[in-house]
């Protein structure tokens, strides 16, 4: 593991992540909701570009009646088969074992550093 | 090598294809835009994969270049087949107007994929539940175009099972011309038919989509106890998009009913089971994913599935498949047969030049 810089700041908007190849890794920074992530660009389903998908809120619901959104937790969601992933864990939001591989994050000054 | 037994291919810009539909359904269009029928609900950003927005502005699968890179070469694909959607004439009621729909959509299809490259075929679309006779009018205008593998059935949209006699003016003239038929979900476009399950509306897409292959079920017993593949001993019957792993229960179902009620379908000469090597494929996608794949490779082997079924992708949709999402323990030839041998054989295509490597 090392600190790399991987993105200066104003590479990346909400909504348009860098994909970046970073020590051998591609991967994707994202900036959305004031934070940033950066995430390994490998879907453990099928391998595809998960950094090519959507961002976005999730459904969630305490009981079959009462759903509501979370715009808060921010989501990863595949290209391909629109599979759910947390964006800061990467963990999936189906009760399943598969996951994003993430990486750690910091700011410092304009650039954007992934300990990779 | 792959053939891609349903690739769905859309207009370049909106109603791109409209250019090609007659009067007096040209003016109406244009004037009211096409006729709705819609299950009520949600379905995600079209149902596409989210990566296939062409460099060309296009619609994803509305462009003839893209799709030859994205798929056809990146994949090895020697033939795919372009099955369109079915939302404009899915359960739609007026034969009439649906006949027109379909002729422009035929002719666009020919026109535009057929001549950009020959590795793209079509299946017709025809006004398959509204009108059988007019579908049959359908096939005898272009089923002996070279672009023309099969005839494209929007399912679950129905209100008679398959296999009544009510279809058969067009299975007769799909077995005169050679060309099988392409069973297609009709997504959202089913409120014509018993609801978007056989049970009724289903509140959500993941409902509807998880209960497809009960629509299979239904139809597949309809074909075989209706008599249908001794009255057309020529016909034959590709399902798409159902999975494959419903067909043994199916099958070990309808054999012991029929041994004891064999007086209700006394035309049958063979045991249920045993019509569906002659007559009937599965396409692959989107393939059930056990936990162990070695579930899925026995299930292959109770339907012989290294000659009853056979590859899709279902691009540009959100549950495409790609061809290694086979189980490599189905072992060489087995997957070989299923990605490209058995469709080549179904669809009458022409066999691969020799000595061109099998990957």
């Amino acid at each position: 593991m090392a600190w790399t810089v991987a993105a200066r700041r104003n590479e990346i908007t909400e909504g348009k992540p860098k994909i970046t190849v970073v020590n051998g890794k591609e991967i994707g920074v994202f900036h959305e909701g004031g934070a940033y992530y950066a995430v390994l660009n490998y879907c453990p389903h099928f391998g595809a570009p998960v950094c090519l998908g959507k961002v976005m809120g999730r459904i969630i619901a305490s009981g079959p009646d009462s759903l509501d959104y979370d715009n808060d937790h921010k989501t990863l969601r595949c290209p391909w088969h629109h599979w759910e992933f947390d964006l800061a864990t990467g963990a999936a939001l189906a009760p399943i074992r598969q996951r994003l591989k993430t990486y750690p994050v910091a700011v410092e000054g304009d650039n954007i550093l992934v300990d990779i | 090598m792959i053939i891609d037994c349903d690739v769905h291919h859309n207009q370049r810009n909106k109603d791109d294809w409209l250019n090609y539909l007659r009067e007096p359904y040209k003016s109406e269009v244009a004037r009211y835009g096409l006729r709705q029928l819609a299950s009520g609900i949600r379905y995600e950003e079209g149902g596409n994969r989210w990566d296939l927005v062409p460099p060309s502005g296009l619609s994803p699968g509305g462009d003839p270049d893209f799709v030859r890179e994205q798929l056809l070469d990146r994949y090895g694909t020697r033939f795919a087949l372009l099955s369109g959607y079915t939302g404009p004439v899915a359960g739609m009621p007026d034969p009439d107007y649906v006949h027109a729909v379909c002729q422009a959509f035929n002719d666009f299809s020919l026109d535009v994929w057929c001549r950009a490259d020959e590795r793209f075929k079509i299946g017709l679309q025809v006004p398959a539940t509204q009108d059988p006779q007019l579908a049959a009018r359908e096939i005898e205008r272009l089923g002996e175009h070279p672009g023309v593998i099969a005839v494209c059935i929007a399912g679950t949209a129905s209100r008679i099972p398959f296999g009544q006699r009510y279809y058969w003016p067009l299975y007769e003239a799909a077995e005169r011309y050679n060309l099988p038929l392409h069973f297609h979900p009709s997504t959202t476009s089913v409120l014509a038919g018993l609801g978007t399950t056989p049970a009724g509306m289903a509140n959500t897409y993941l409902e509807m989509h998880t209960c497809l292959p009960q629509f299979y079920m239904a139809y597949l017993a309809s074909f075989i106890f209706e008599g249908v593949f001794e009255r057309f001993p020529g016909l034959r019957v590709a399902f798409v998009e159902g999975g494959v792993t419903w067909l043994p229960h199916l099958l070990w179902r309808m054999d012991k009913e029929f041994k004891a009620l064999r007086q209700q379908a006394p035309y049958l000469k063979r045991l249920p089971s045993e019509y569906i090597k002659d007559h009937v494929r599965l396409t692959t996608q989107p393939i059930e994913e056990p936990k162990k794949a070695e579930h899925l490779v026995q299930l292959f082997n109770m339907i012989d599935g290294d000659e009853v079924l056979m590859y899709a992708s279902d691009y540009p949709h959100f549950d495409f498949d790609e061809p290694t999402a086979l189980p490599r323990q189905l072992g060489e030839t087995t997957l070989r047969r299923i990605l490209h041998d058995n469709a080549c054989a179904f669809f009458n295509l022409p066999a691969a030049p020799a000595g061109e490597a099998m990957k």
